[in-house]
C-alpha cells in the first residue's frame, strides 16, 4: 500500500541519520497521517504541537525577513526535536538524542521531505 | 615491541594516519573525521583533550544518564564558568558535583569510546583545522597520547565477539529471556528493558549514559547466552549497496496516498484553516487537543 511508502521513508530517514529516536508526519491542522515513534510519546499530541509549532516558525522567519522556513529545533537536556515543513500540506517531525548527527540530517532530511512531498500530494479529496 | 598487541591494522587507515598525523605535528585544534558515525577530535599540543562523535555518548550524557551530576548542578556550573572564564571541569571538580579522579576517568572512557565507534564504522576522509574556537565544555588536561588510543582502540575491536550486524542492529529480546531471574551483573536488566528491537546498540549506550563499547560488549555476552536477538541487521552501508549496485532507498514512483485525513467542518477546523493566518487560532487548536485529552478522550 502507497500508506507504507511515507513509513518507510520515515524509517529509511531514521536508518540513515544517526540518534533519530521518533518521526511522525502530520497534517497542517494537526491530525497524524503517520507515526514511527515506538511508543514513546503520544503521537496526536505530537501532531497538534507540531502544526501549530510551524506555522508559529514559518510566521517567525516571515516576521525576521528571512524568507521560507527551512527547519525548526529544539534543543533540550535530552536531547532534539526538530519540525520541517512537507510541501504545503503537513509537517514531517523527528525526535533525537544528545548525539543525533544533524549534519547528516541537513543533507537527508531534504531528500526526505521531497518524497514524502511527493506521496503527499494525491488529488485534492 | 613491549605491548602485547599485534600490529594494529583493524583500525581504519585513514583515522590511524590523522590520529599520529595530528599528535606529530602538535596539532592545537580539531580533527574532522568524515564517514559513518564519523565526528570530531580536539587536540591540545598534539595530546588528544576531548572526542565528540554521533556514534557515542559524550561525558556530558554520561554524566547526566548516569545520575552522577544532575541538570541544576550542571546548569549552575556551566554559568559560574561562563560567568567566570573559569574550566568547566574545574568548576565541577570545585562544587563537589564529580570527584577530580572520577571526572579525569570518565573523560579517558569517554574519549576512548568515541574514537572507537569512529573505528568500529567507516571512515571516508579527515581534515584539520587549527582553531581552538570550538572546544567542548570539559576537557581532559593532559590530554591522551594518540599510540595509546590507536593501541586501546585497536584492542577494543578485537575483544569484542563477531555480532551479526554490529553497530546498526536493531536489538530485540530473545523470546522469553525477560523473566525475573534475569542475571542483572552488566546491568542487563537495564538493557533488556530497553532493547524493543527498534535501538541500535548506540541508541541503548545514549538510553543509559553508557558507552557503547562496554553496551556492545555486554550485548555481545547475552547474545551468546542466548537471551539477545539481532531484530533487524540494519542497512547495508551506502559503500556496499553502491558496490552491489541497488538503487537510493527513495521511491520516486510511488503513487500519492489518495486523501490526507481531515478535520470536519466544525469549530476546530475553522479555528485550523485560518491557523496560518492567525496565530492564535493555532493556539486554540492546542488548547482543543489538550482538553480532549483530558476530559474523556473519547469524542473527537
Amino acid at each position: 500500500m502507497t500508506q507504507d511508502a511515507v513509513l518507510g521513508e520515515m524509517r529509511s530517514l531514521r536508518e540513515k541519520v544517526a540518534g533519530i529516536t521518533g518521526t511522525a508526519v502530520a497534517s497542517r491542522d494537526g491530525l497524524i497521517i503517520r507515526e514511527d515513534t515506538g511508543g514513546a510519546v503520544d503521537p496526536d499530541n505530537l501532531a497538534a504541537l507540531s502544526a501549530a509549532w510551524l506555522s508559529v516558525a514559518q510566521r517567525m522567519s516571515t516576521e525576521a525577513g528571512q524568507g521560507s522556513l527551512r527547519e525548526a529545533m529544539t534543543r533540550s537536556s535530552g536531547g532534539w526535536v526538530a519540525i520541517y515543513a512537507v510541501a504545503a500540506s503537513a509537517v514531517l517531525v523527528l525526535i533525537g538524542d544528545e548525539g543525533l548527527d544533524i549534519t547528516t540530517l541537513r543533507s537527508e532530511s531534504r531528500k526526505a521531505l521531497d518524497a514524502i512531498g511527493a506521496l503527499l500530494s494525491g488529488p485534492e479529496e | 615491541m613491549g605491548t602485547p598487541d599485534h600490529h594494529a591494522d583493524n583500525v581504519p587507515g585513514p583515522l590511524r594516519q590523522a590520529l599520529l598525523g595530528c599528535a606529530a605535528d602538535r596539532l592545537s585544534g580539531v580533527l574532522r573525521v568524515a564517514g559513518r558515525p564519523g565526528g570530531t577530535v580536539h587536540f591540545s599540543d598534539g595530546g588528544i583533550i576531548a572526542a565528540e562523535t554521533p556514534g557515542a555518548p559524550g561525558l556530558e550524557v554520561i554524566l547526566f544518564r548516569s545520575g552522577r551530576v544532575d541538570e541544576l548542578g550542571w546548569d549552575a556550573a556551566f554559568a559560574a564558568a561562563a560567568a567566570t572564564g573559569r574550566e568547566m571541569r574545574n568548576e565541577l571538580i570545585g562544587r563537589e558535583l564529580v570527584g577530580a579522579g572520577e571526572l579525569e576517568a570518565l573523560s579517558r572512557l569517554a574519549i576512548a569510546d568515541a574514537v572507537f565507534a569512529m573505528a568500529y564504522g567507516t571512515v571516508e576522509d579527515y581534515r584539520t583545522e587549527t582553531s581552538a574556537s570550538a572546544a567542548p565544555m570539559v576537557t581532559l588536561e593532559p590530554g591522551d597520547e594518540a599510540g595509546w588510543l590507536l593501541a586501546e582502540t585497536s584492542r577494543r575491536i578485537r575483544s569484542l565477539s563477531p555480532f551479526a550486524g554490529r553497530a546498526h542492529a536493531r536489538i530485540a529480546m530473545a523470546p522469553g529471556a525477560v523473566r525475573p531471574g534475569l542475571p542483572v551483573s552488566g546491568g542487563r536488566d537495564k538493557l533488556a528493558a530497553l532493547a524493543d528491537g527498534r535501538r541500535t546498540p548506540r541508541d541503548l549506550a545514549f538510553a543509559l549514559g553508557r558507552g557503547v563499547y562496554a553496551t556492545l560488549l555486554e550485548l555481545g555476552r547475552m547474545q551468546a547466552d542466548g537471551l539477545m536477538i539481532v531484530a533487524d541487521p540494519g542497512p547495508a552501508r551506502p559503500a556496499e549497496a553502491a558496490a552491489a549496485g541497488l538503487p537510493p532507498a527513495a521511491a520516486d514512483s510511488a503513487e500519492a496516498i489518495e486523501s490526507l485525513p481531515r478535520r470536519r467542518r466544525d469549530h476546530a477546523s475553522a479555528a485550523v484553516r485560518a491557523g496560518t493566518r492567525d496565530l492564535p487560532a493555532a493556539f486554540r487548536l492546542l488548547r482543543l487537543r489538550y482538553g480532549e485529552g483530558t476530559a474523556s478522550g473519547g469524542a473527537k
